[in-house]
């Protein structure tokens, strides 16, 4: 009896591994029913997650709470106010002043920042029980947001639109190890790619061997095609250390990201940048260059030709003299 | 297992998992979250006999991989929780009794977190999986290691309970 309630028992074990094997072949094989099973939970899930949000938040920021107690909440806010305020402001400049000096006003920068977004407010975060660094949003496909699509905060770069339902969309946080943006910096726009590591800090790799990375750089996003997913110029971060690596090929540093990703209430979905934003990392165009010539007269008269006198004289030098 | 505790086992996951995913996920908890999922589904393992425990594992895993925000494959959590089912089935008398060795049954219900997780990790490297350096993975098994030995034994007088209620008079 025991030995035929082990058999059982070992076929049992057998067919449940065998069933759980074989949903992950299907999954990764790519079958639909798999991936529709997920979209239907979190179809489920969203109108929990909005009226549970509304009720649990101040419950969730019980712990930073109390770790901040003691200070005055009122000027923690308005300190933190005035700093995102700053970086954003630095940022922005730092970008302007990068492409001023390569690209001479090619670019217009009225339309820098001038992006259709759609607000949404974040109702639940990712589960403890896995690794990936997700947030979950109240706006969908309702509302227009589609999957890649860039999501900001009021500081940066937050992510990218993952999975959207008709009423909720999930949003890979840049922090996730799986997380990878091209960005540019702003004062040399050299190109990198950032990489998400799981914590705060972020890792950049800068793919011309020949550039250079200082601390303190400011960080872009360098743009997709189509703007998908990521629209170009939204502030990533700053450069906090640059590793030395004396063995290695190219050359990389430590972000710090300006965007808080553990203290996100309100973001917004990117919809569409304007058409006046560069797509693609702005190439300096070569100045005009003006060429004179100069026709000899055929007559003997060694007066020179009209042509020959626009030759520029320094001005400066006849008036001091 | 009979098939209607086969339901509702799987109707109280489902509504562990919400609970999980619309509260829990939300509070910021120091050093690394804490999945009350993970923790009441070990215990539930724990207390079952064999083939419970296999069953048990599988449909904890089944609706934990319905979870939108996970990366990993459909199956990845249902694999890896019948084999936790396993582990604990053959080592039912060492993990004793709840009422006889509370403190015994709750380290091995917080390993059995950690082992769920560990497997998690080295299955999803297997798949190509990124999740994240060595440093913040060990921050987060030993972050879900504390919490769930803080909160164990808040808990599990009233999963008992549950557990013995849901029970017919012959699985008793």
């Amino acid at each position: 009896m025991a030995r035929g309630g082990g058999n059982r028992s070992r076929l049992l074990l057998v067919v449940l591994l065998v069933t759980a094997l074989f949903f992950i072949t299907l999954d990764l094989r790519g079958v639909s029913l798999t991936k529709g099973s997920r979209s239907v939970t979190q179809t489920v899930l969203s109108p929990v997650q909005r009226t549970v949000s509304s009720i649990f938040s101040p419950v969730g920021r019980f712990f930073s709470d109390i770790k901040n107690f003691g200070k005055t909440k009122a000027e923690l806010n308005q300190i933190e106010a005035q700093n995102k305020s700053l970086k954003t402001q630095l940022a922005l400049n730092s970008d302007i002043k990068g492409e001023l000096t390569q690209l001479k006003g090619v670019l217009d920068l009225a339309g820098r920042g001038n992006f259709k977004v759609v607000a949404a407010r974040v109702i639940a975060r990712g589960s403890a029980s896995s690794f990936s660094q997700t947030i979950t949003l109240d706006v969908g496909t309702s509302s227009g947001v589609r999957s890649d699509m860039t999501v900001i905060s009021q500081d940066g770069l937050v992510g990218l639109v993952k999975s959207a339902t008709s009423s909720s969309s999930i949003v890979l946080l840049m922090s996730d190890p799986s997380f990878k943006v091209g960005v540019r910096i702003a004062r040399s726009q050299g190109i990198g790619v950032l990489s998400g590591e799981g914590s705060t800090s972020y890792s950049m790799t800068l793919l011309d061997p020949t550039g250079t990375i200082k601390v303190g750089d400011t960080l872009l996003t360098n743009g997709s095609e189509n703007n998908k997913p990521f629209i170009p110029g939204v502030p990533v971060g700053q450069v906090v250390k640059v590793d030395d690596l004396v063995a290695s090929l190219t050359q990389t540093a430590t972000v710090e990201s300006y965007a808080n990703l553990n203290d996100l209430g309100v973001v917004s979905v990117i919809l569409s940048a304007p058409t006046t934003a560069p797509s693609t990392p702005l190439v300096p165009t070569p100045n005009p260059r003006v060429t004179i010539y100069v026709t000899p007269t055929p007559t003997p008269n060694p007066t020179l030709s009209p042509a020959a006198t626009v030759t520029p004289t320094p001005t400066t030098k006849a008036k001091k003299k | 297992m009979s098939p209607v505790r086969i339901f509702s086992t799987l109707g109280f996951f489902f509504v562990l998992f919400v609970i999980q995913e619309s509260a829990i996920s939300l509070i910021h908890f120091p050093v690394s979250g804490f999945s009350l999922y993970l923790a009441i589904a070990i215990s539930l393992i724990a207390f079952e006999d064999h083939n419970g425990a296999l069953v048990t594992g599988f449909l904890a895993g089944i609706v934990l991989d319905l979870s939108p925000t996970s990366n990993a494959p459909f199956g990845q959590w249902a694999l890896i929780l019948t084999f936790i089912g396993f582990l604990f089935a053959i080592n039912k008398d060492s993990i004793s009794d709840l009422t006889s060795s509370p403190i015994t049954f709750v380290i091995f219900v917080a390993i059995g977190v950690s082992a769920a997780l560990l497997m998690y990790l080295g299955f999803g490297a297997l798949l190509g999986e990124q999740n994240g350096s060595l440093s913040h993975d060990g921050i987060i098994l030993a972050g879900n290691l504390l919490w769930t030995v803080i909160f164990t034994p808040m808990f599990l007088p009233a999963l008992e309970r549950v557990r013995e209620y849901s029970l017919s008079a012959r699985e008793r």
